[in-house]
């Protein structure tokens, strides 16, 4: 059976690549448009693996990523960003929260700054869930 | 009332970064979230004879506020803020209220209305309609117009116009909560030319007494929450008198309720209202009377 990979972005053009580049290497996939929908798909799906944008309507990347990291049941949820956002802003913002009184959370495994090459997408993909 | 999500809609022209920079302070109030929309008319991309649907002017214009929205969003993104951004082909006012829908914020910013040489920036019927629709308080920022009076700080020393309505007593229940982003409150009221038609002065006198009692009552509030407050009674056309008073007063900005109506539905905007919202060079908060 196909892994599954959830895309959450709230762009259809970039929802529209990475869903062709997915299923081009053999992955079925999942889409939601922001963090909040994306939450409700991980929850209810289970994907092998997110791929988040950050700068989303409703919720963005940043918090949901969040979330994900600092619940118990969904901690284990693998995830790639990709975004127009830096990783060093990421990575201060989450700093920001945990400052704030959130809890600490890991760095991402893998961080794209889009945009991205099929190819180095694909790559990305196969090196976290084979 | 808290303001713990802003909607800020900018064409580029009129609403830059550092107008939502200055709006910032009311994180004090619990401002948290700052979500961007940028509206592209659909004339600028529509179907001409020859031409079809312009697609590429649309990722063209699309693109070009993407780019903008990342450079601010990672600046707040930065602050420990949550950020969201909207980029839509289609009517202004409907893209606004879907976006107040979607994502429940508490405040709209919006650029003053002109009519440039080049281009329109925003209709003065469009601002009208999106404070007649939106059912939350719309701020009228004019920051960057050459008229206009701003402050780094425009929620420091507003002015609070009253006439009683239910919007106008929602708006101090408003205000009260931005404690700590308010120096000082200015509060007045106008006493309308016709009431001044009277035989003798001493109705005059009566009717100023009575609105500066009630002015010193609505003081007497937002001192008890800590806010420096002063009542100040006009008299006049209420347009006039309130944009004086924000200039004797040195305030940052206007706050008045949007309705002399106490009813939501089928509800009319103030001829005031409507008229500073357009007109003032002051920043403009408008207040909807809410369900009462």
């Amino acid at each position: 059976m196909s892994k599954k990979v959830l895309v959450v972005d709230d762009d259809p053009d970039v929802i529209t690549f990475n869903v062709s580049v997915l299923e081009e290497n053999g992955y079925s996939t999942l889409t939601a448009r922001n963090g909040e929908e994306g939450l409700k798909k991980i929850k209810e799906e289970k994907p092998d693996l997110v791929i988040l944008d950050v700068l989303m309507p409703k919720q963005s990347g940043i918090r949901l990523y969040r979330e994900l990291k600092t619940d118990k049941a969904l901690e284990s949820t693998r995830v790639i960003i990709l975004s127009g956002i830096a990783k060093k802003t990421f990575l201060r913002s989450q700093k920001a929260l945990t400052e704030f009184g959130g809890g600490s959370v890991p760095e991402p495994e893998i961080y794209l700054e889009k945009p991205v090459e099929a190819e180095e997408l694909a790559q990305a993909v196969k090196s976290i869930i084979g | 009332m808290k303001i713990e999500k802003l909607l800020f809609v900018t064409k580029f022209e009129e609403l830059w970064f550092d107008a939502l920079q200055s709006l910032l302070d009311l994180r004090m109030a619990g401002l948290n979230h700052v979500v961007f929309l940028n509206v592209i008319e659909r004339e600028k991309v529509a179907m001409h004879r020859g031409t079809g649907y312009r697609k590429e002017e649309e990722v063209k214009f699309k693109e070009m506020a993407n780019i903008r929205f990342i450079d601010w969003a990672e600046h707040l993104f930065e602050q420990g803020m949550e950020v969201g951004a909207y980029i839509t082909v289609g009517n202004l006012v409907h893209q606004v209220i879907s976006a107040c829908e979607k994502e429940g914020v508490d405040l709209v910013v919006i650029g003053r209305p002109r009519q440039g040489k080049l281009e329109q920036i925003y209709s003065g019927s469009d601002v009208t309609e999106i404070i007649r629709r939106a059912n939350i308080p719309v701020l009228v920022y004019k920051y960057l117009h050459p008229d206009a009076q701003h402050s780094e700080r425009p929620f420091e020393r507003p002015l609070l116009a009253m006439d009683g309505s239910p919007a106008s007593l929602l708006s101090v229940k408003y205000l009260k909560g931005l404690k700590g982003v308010i120096s000082e409150i200015h509060v007045m009221n106008v006493i309308e030319e016709k009431s001044l038609k009277s035989a003798s002065g001493m109705t005059v006198q009566k009717a100023r007494k009575e609105a500066r009692s009630r002015l010193e009552a609505i003081c007497d509030e937002f001192e008890g929450e800590g806010i420096s407050a002063k009542p100040h009674v006009y008299a006049g056309k209420p347009v006039v008198e309130i944009e004086k008073a924000a200039r004797e007063c040195q305030c940052t900005l206007i706050v008045l309720g949007s309705s002399a109506k106490g009813s939501w539905k089928e509800r009319f905007i103030g001829s005031t209202p409507e008229a500073l919202s357009v007109k003032s060079i002051y920043p403009t908060l408008l207040i909807p009377p809410g369900d009462a």
